[in-house]
């Protein structure tokens, strides 16, 4: 058989070691390499869309001895809800790698660290085995620390510190919980496909792990009040950093909830969901409210993204708690296209935020204003991620927020007030545009340049997607409910 | 007669490092460091070979007071190959000077006693072996003949005398009580559970003082700071190793209900807390090594508290053994080559980019961050704890983790920092080629045991 996950999966890591061997070459060469090696692994895993997924178990599944005296085994392959997710990360990935190839400064290092940490993303939602997962969850740190560290603004050390400290604090609990439900399974095993099918852990122990679990995903996705980090990580790292940090690392975080929580301790989840429901919906209000008070754009658009990812906790605790398998097969769908979504359209805010930084130096939206008129291609672009991003029929939220908000009326009617949160979002995206692309422009902004022929390659691909993920989400959406139609636990 | 041949026959490792250690003497004699350099690491080759088919021996020699099991065994392949790795860095750090072939018998010497100790079956064993790698870390830490060094060997040498009579006066409780100095007759201690504690905080004391337990841990940092950098790197490792092989040996035969779980748990949790939070502060890379492997040690406790319950304990402690040695010795022979000092390191990572992502890398490895050897071995560790029903402890060591990534982010992080470059790497001195050699046989060895440590689980029968 064909090793197409595998492939699609150490092809970047293996651009990163030819970007390092190529310690003489001048910089446009490092990039197409970076760029090439990001172009294959999105063919890669557009043909594993196109092999498509079977409706039970995992797909695809390649699989290598790596320490079987302790059961630990290189095992990958996909199911309906990492497949998008991989799908997602490598265009990301490749996006933001076109975006970044007027960097300058030390491009080798840059260029081989973004792809290290695509194998790393494509790892963590494809690994079959829990060390192998917590393998990548760790190393994607490391690429993403140096990453801020080495190329984000102003106060970056401390940023990149505080990322750093923050997300493996929080992963350590992770391990933890793998050991215990390792030392839990009756065949001493790491397969995680063997935990789903037979959760190792009931009771007390279940809840621990559990509880420990949460933590972990909670720092990562991230839930109030373990969000501290996240709106400065953001706002010093680089815009192609921001990008990878928003689109998919958060994802890591629901994706793990849904993976680990909700498949490999069920019982514990189901007793656990209010909790995490009620989690959810503040940590949804609560990020819509801060993000209202911000004047900074890109501390604004990291708002909105505790905010999104609110919406998912709130889908999957729901999931957790249904007892009809179709509200919750609705639930679950609903959360993964909201993670496909959000990394789409919180992507495309944060190129465009980066686009206007690298024009006018500031991201404070007092200092701006009337910019649709020199920048029209720009402002079109901000103004339908933003409608998208704040939930408008016929983009790529609405569909995703809408299942989540069903299913939550079927299961936890009053877990919808969580509904204000639109209300708010709507509020501040129209603030923002009128604040920085309406009203009066000011003399220093009129020699503005529009969106280069860079920005518009990265940009258009985003726009189309987010149109078609709205107006026309069943071919997401069959692909995802093909796992989540059948789940059982 | 015949027995005694086919016990020697079993020890022909410990006969050959004690031949290398004469032979090294002499050379230095004849005043030829060069000879004993190069038959030290003819003698440590030979022996970490004759180490290999005593795998998957488990009996006693002499009366079962020196022990041939999986413990002793590893302890030669892991600790062998290491002072071969400082005996490089030594000759990198030392050459052409004077009584350098004085440090290759005294490396080989030192290395003997840890070697008795990690093998020790009788509790007069681990007396010798104490002694033993203690006299000759001495006279190591005192080389440099200048104050500093002769303050740092006598604080060691004073604390290292009054800890080992304290072990020697907690031994002989357990002597009186079971009146055999055999480690395998420790049962007897049953029915005497104040005896048992006696003669178990003594053997923390002096075992403790070793492997730079807290709170005997303080002559740690200085001995390290008044050695030249390669010792430091040796005694960081060697003789640490062998007094903790020792005390998993002794703890294997002590009484479970005799409480000796809980009080190495707690020593655990103390030592890696305090020291961490006392690197934290340091500005000497090599200080805060020393802090950092004072560290370490305690994570070592974690695998010998769950020794008696749990299955993973022993190949953690092997995987750990081998994975600390190679980045500890890895990191120290980076520090060799730049300066001890952290403005030393300052851009690091930009001028030599190979040296600064091999220093990064061991201190990852060190934090425990996957793929990298200290991640397999760290979670063995957790592993051996959570099963031994020490989740408290696993807890504790996770959380050090994250201190301990704060603690290596302040070397790392600047080697990264464009804006400054400390003197010492403004030109393009050579880097010595020892010292090169060992680093880069300690970034192979810290890549690969994390992916290569099933051949340790094998053959450990887990």
């Amino acid at each position: 058989m064909f090793p197409l996950v595998s492939l699609s999966l150490f092809i970047p890591l293996l651009g990163a070691l030819v970007i390092l061997g190529l310690r003489r070459a001048p910089d446009p060469a490092v990039h197409a390499v970076g760029i090439v090696a990001a172009t294959l692994t999105l063919a890669g895993t557009l043909w594993m869309w196109l092999k498509g997924v079977r409706p039970d178990g995992f797909s695809q599944v390649e699989q290598l001895d790596w320490m079987p005296a302790i059961g630990a085994s290189y095992r990958v392959g996909v199911d309906g809800i990492s497949l998008p997710l991989v799908l997602l990360t490598a265009v990301l990935f490749l996006l933001t790698l076109i975006f970044s190839v007027r960097v300058r400064e030390r491009p080798h290092a840059y260029v081989a660290l973004m792809l290290l940490l695509e194998t790393a993303s494509i790892g963590v939602f494809t690994a079959l085995d829990a060390l192998l997962f917590y393998v990548f969850f760790e190393v994607s740190l490391v690429s993403m620390y140096f990453l801020i560290a080495g190329w984000g603004h102003e106060d970056r050390q401390r940023a990149a510190l505080m990322f750093f400290l923050y997300t493996l604090l929080g992963s350590l609990p992770l391990l933890l919980a793998i050991l215990a439900l390792y030392l839990g399974a009756e065949v001493s095993t790491f397969d995680m496909r063997a935990w789903i099918e037979q959760p190792p852990l009931s009771g007390t122990a279940a809840m621990w792990a559990l509880v420990a679990m949460l933590f972990t995903f909670a720092v990562k996705i991230p839930v109030f009040p373990f969000h501290t980090w996240l709106p400065a990580a953001h706002v010093q790292a680089p815009a192609a950093g921001s990008v990878v940090l928003a689109g998919v690392m958060l994802k890591f975080g629901t994706y793990g909830l849904i993976r680990f929580a909700l498949q490999m301790t069920p019982e514990a989840m189901r007793q656990a969901a209010v909790v995490v429901l009620i989690f959810g919906v503040f940590s949804a209000l609560y990020g819509a409210f801060v993000a209202l008070a911000q004047t900074d754009l890109k501390r604004l658009v990291a708002y909105t993204s505790v905010n999104h990812m609110g919406y998912i906790i709130v889908g999957v605790a729901v999931a957790a708690l249904a007892s009809d398998p179709a509200l919750r097969a609705l639930a679950l769908d609903g959360s993964v296209l909201q993670m496909v979504s959000h990394g789409l359209v919180t992507g495309a805010l944060f190129f465009l935020v980066g686009s206007l930084q690298e024009r006018t130096n500031t991201r404070d939206m007092d200092r701006l204003g009337g910019l649709l008129k020199p920048a029209p291609a720009l402002g079109w672009f901000f103004i339908l991620a933003a409608f998208a991003s704040l939930g408008l029929p016929g983009l790529a939220h609405f569909p995703a927020e809408f299942q989540i908000f069903l299913a939550a009326l079927g299961v936890a009617p009053a877990a919808v007030i969580v509904v204000l949160g639109i209300v708010v979002t709507a509020g501040l995206y129209l603030r923002a545009i009128g604040k920085v692309f309406m009203g009066e422009l000011s003399s220093q902004w009129k020699q503005m340049p529009d969106l280069g022929m860079r920005e518009t390659l990265v940009l258009t691909p985003l726009a189309l997607l987010i149109v078609a993920l709205g107006v026309a989400p069943a071919w997401v959406l069959q692909v995802i409910h093909s796992t989540t139609g059948r789940l059982s636990f | 007669m015949q027995e005694m041949a086919h016990d020697l026959a079993l020890m022909w490792p410990e006969i050959v490092v004690l031949l290398t250690a004469v032979v090294t003497l002499v050379c230095e004699m004849l005043r030829c460091a060069r000879a004993g350099f190069v038959s030290l690491l003819a003698g440590l080759m030979l022996a970490s070979v004759l180490s290999v088919p005593l795998l998957g021996l488990e009996t006693a020699v002499f009366d079962g007071t020196y022990r041939i099991n999986a413990l002793s065994v590893w302890a030669k392949l892991v600790l062998l190959p290491a002072t071969l790795l400082a005996a490089l860095l030594v000759r990198s750090e030392l050459a052409n000077s004077p009584r350098e072939g004085t440090v290759y018998s005294l490396l080989c010497f030192s290395t003997f006693g840890a070697l008795i100790l990690a093998g020790s079956g009788d509790t007069m064993l681990l007396a010798l072996g104490l002694l033993m790698s203690g006299l000759a870390s001495f006279a190591l830490v005192a080389w440099s003949r200048d104050s500093r060094a002769t303050e740092a060997a006598m604080k060691f040498f004073i604390y290292a005398s009054v800890c080992g009579a304290v072990m020697i006066f907690g031994l002989s409780y357990w002597y009186g009580v079971t009146g055999t100095t055999l480690l395998a007759d420790l049962d007897g201690l049953q029915q005497a559970p104040y005896a048992a504690a006696f003669g178990l905080v003594g053997v923390l004391v002096g075992l403790g003082y070793k492997a730079s337990l807290v709170p005997f841990h303080f002559w740690a940092p200085d001995a390290y700071e008044g050695a030249p950098v390669s010792i430091a790197a040796y005694l960081s490792v060697v003789p640490k190793i062998g007094a903790l092989f020792a005390l998993a040996q002794v703890v294997i035969d002590l009484p479970d209900d005799s409480g000796w779980q809980g009080m190495l748990a707690l020593v655990a949790a103390v030592t890696m807390t305090v020291a961490y939070l006392a690197a934290l502060v340091q500005e000497n890379v090599v200080r805060m090594l020393a802090y950092s492997s004072v560290a370490q040690a305690g994570y070592f406790l974690l695998a010998i508290v769950s020794l008696a319950t749990s299955t993973l304990a022993l190949p953690a402690l092997v995987v750990f053994a081998a994975a600390y040695s190679a980045m500890n010795l890895g990191a120290f022979a980076v520090v060799a080559q730049t300066g001890v000092s952290r403005k030393d390191l300052f851009g690091l990572g930009r001028r030599r980019v190979v040296a600064g992502l091999a220093m990064t890398l061991f201190l990852f490895s060190l934090t425990g961050i996957p793929p990298l050897a200290g991640f397999a071995a760290k979670f063995l560790l957790f592993a051996a704890a959570i099963e031994a029903g020490y989740g408290w402890l696993a807890i504790i060591g996770i959380v050090n983790s994250v201190l301990s990534l704060a603690v290596y982010l302040r070397i790392i992080a600047p080697m990264y920092r464009s804006c400054v470059v400390s003197d010492n790497l403004q030109g393009r001195a050579a880097a010595s080629p020892a010292a090169t050699i060992v680093w880069l046989t300690g970034l192979i060895a810290t890549l690969f045991i994390g992916v290569m440590a099933q051949g340790i689980l094998q053959q450990l029968r887990y």
